[in-house]
């Protein structure tokens, strides 16, 4: 266990206390109290992406912020024309980026294995994110009429087929790690009693809370902490407060944008609702800071 | 008590569990008791507090046993006296085991003072819970003693223990609090679940886990943990011994 597995485990107590105080937590409190802490933690988190890019790659800033901004530019109209597909491309980014974070740390000679491995644990999180919440998704979806056609995903027994087959094949592949001797008995636990964790997490909790709580905790801290070390190593001088005023640029300019664009839909001018226009925004700066992050962890 | 009872239910697995916890303990006892003498004398004491913790715990489970065969209660007050002098022995363990890499008095007294009041806000917790069941005690009383739990977890897995025994030059050492460490995280993990069951406790409350099969949990746990807990410090007791 490290000290962010801690964090994760000292939450989750204090969220079953919280639920035992208070019987529950409404969901216009569980939207609000969870999107200001995805937006405090997780666009801070990605808001060092051009810096970490220039370490390892000698490329022009014209070439790069073309290309970034071009592939922002590029799952937004993707969404406009195929919004089955958007969704299923961003959550398999996504599965891959998770899977990524919470192994980089290991030393996998096979490419191929490793991008095997990261694709698989995230897609079991994803389903067992889903999985346990398929009736509150459900309800979710069917709020509004432009998510309604999300529905396939889901409710459908080929979930809980996909929730074995994961499930299954993650074991599989952290027991071929330690099969390989890329990781010995202790990491091993460590990584099945996270994951165990994170199986109780999504079971107990309603879905807006388990996804926070993971994002939050095991992947964006997780990754900003990672970005700290690496410039910790690079200058003794480099300290928080230093560390804050790389992220702040950034976060602003993304807050400002996706504050414009909740500000277009609230008055009815863009004609997506709110949670489709959050997941277009969302898997908009997923895709370059996924693309970014694996080069960066590559190229460690 | 004992000698009143008649007849056993065949699937009254609580029960069973308090007689195979009894046994398993006192056996484990006399295991470690003997064992003394095969180790070097620098590991003695940490065999002597391993065959204590499973011995205290044996003669609780001897009166608790005959407890719940004789009322079907569960045995919360005995369970609490055994636990309030287990658990900090197994503290104890933890710092015998990193005095060769230079722990000091403070450690083993923050570490008994931590599951002392672990231990005492959970007995209020629990056994002074008013009839029915009292949301506001059991939350008060179940965060006070996590911050018990939290401060041993974080100082098995990260803080002066886990760096007491990274400087440790033996790896048996280091593999062992490790090991120990787990029982901590996993073990342990088990009784703040059983906190949650009884009548007031989020688990009852939201998910209907009744606190009535938590003896048979609680005797498992109670199990592998005092038991596994001593044989891993018999294990590091006897490699080291025996270099």
């Amino acid at each position: 266990m490290n000290s962010i597995s801690f964090i994760f485990l000292v939450c989750l107590y204090a969220l079953f206390f919280i639920y035992e105080a208070i019987g529950g937590i409404k969901i216009e409190n569980q939207i609000f109290y969870c999107s200001m802490l995805i937006i405090a933690f997780g666009i801070p988190h990605g808001a060092l992406d051009h810096i970490l890019f220039f370490k390892k790659r000698n490329t022009s800033q014209v070439k790069f912020y073309s290309i970034y901004l071009g592939l922002v530019l590029f799952f937004i109209l993707l969404w406009i024309y195929y919004p089955t597909l958007s969704l299923t491309l961003f959550l398999i980014i996504s599965a891959f980026h998770f899977g990524e974070s919470q192994f980089e740390d290991l030393d996998i000679k096979n490419y191929l294995n490793s991008l095997l491995l990261y694709l698989v644990w995230g897609l079991s999180l994803l389903i067992n994110l889903i999985f346990y919440n398929v009736d509150e998704l459900n309800v979710l979806t069917t709020l509004f009429k432009d998510t309604e056609s999300f529905y396939y995903l889901y409710n459908h027994k080929y979930v809980t087929y996909g929730f074995i087959l994961f499930n299954l094949a993650s074991t599989g592949l952290l027991f071929n790690l330690l099969y390989n001797k890329i990781i010995n008995w202790n990491k091993l636990l460590s990584e099945l009693f996270l994951f165990g964790l994170i199986h109780l997490t999504f079971f107990l909790f309603p879905f807006i809370i388990g996804f926070t709580l993971y994002f939050v905790i095991l992947h964006s801290i997780r990754v900003m902490k990672y970005e700290y070390d690496f410039f910790k190593k690079e200058s003794n001088n480099f300290n928080l407060f230093v560390f804050l005023k790389l992220v702040t640029p950034y976060t602003l300019l993304s807050l400002f944008f996706s504050g414009l664009v909740f500000i277009l839909s609230f008055k009815e001018i863009i004609s997506i609702s709110i949670p489709l226009l959050s997941l277009i925004i969302i898997s908009a700066i997923t895709l370059p800071h996924a693309i970014v992050m694996h080069i960066f962890y590559r190229e460690k | 008590m004992l000698l009143d009872i008649t007849t056993m239910a065949p699937d009254d697995y609580v029960g069973f569990t308090f007689f195979i916890g009894y046994m398993a303990m006192a056996a484990a006892a006399v295991f470690f008791f003997i064992e003394r003498g095969s180790v070097d004398p620098k590991w003695k004491m940490s065999l002597l507090v391993s065959g204590l913790i499973t011995g205290i715990a044996a003669v609780h489970y001897f009166y608790m046993r005959d407890y719940y065969l004789a009322t079907g209660d569960n045995p919360t007050f005995f369970r609490y006296v055994d636990w309030t002098l287990t658990v900090p022995l197994m503290c104890v363990e933890f710092y015998l085991l990193t005095k060769v890499a230079g722990a000091r008095k403070s450690l083993l007294w923050k570490l008994i003072f931590a599951s002392t009041w672990m231990l005492v806000c959970g007995y209020i917790g629990e056994a002074f819970n008013p009839a029915g069941g009292s949301t506001s005690h059991s939350v008060t009383w179940g965060v006070l003693s996590t911050l018990g739990y939290l401060y041993i977890l974080h100082s098995v897995w990260m803080g002066e223990v886990a760096k007491l025994a990274d400087e440790s030059k033996s790896d048996v050492v280091k593999k062992g609090v490790r090991a120990l460490a787990w029982f901590v995280l996993v073990g342990w993990a088990i009784y703040p679940i059983g906190y949650m069951c009884m009548d007031g406790g989020w688990l009852n409350s939201a998910l209907g886990w009744s606190s009535q099969n938590v003896d048979l949990w609680y005797n498992i746990a109670d199990a592998i943990n005092k038991i596994g807990f001593g044989l891993v410090v018999y294990n590091i007791a006897i490699t080291e011994s025996k270099k």
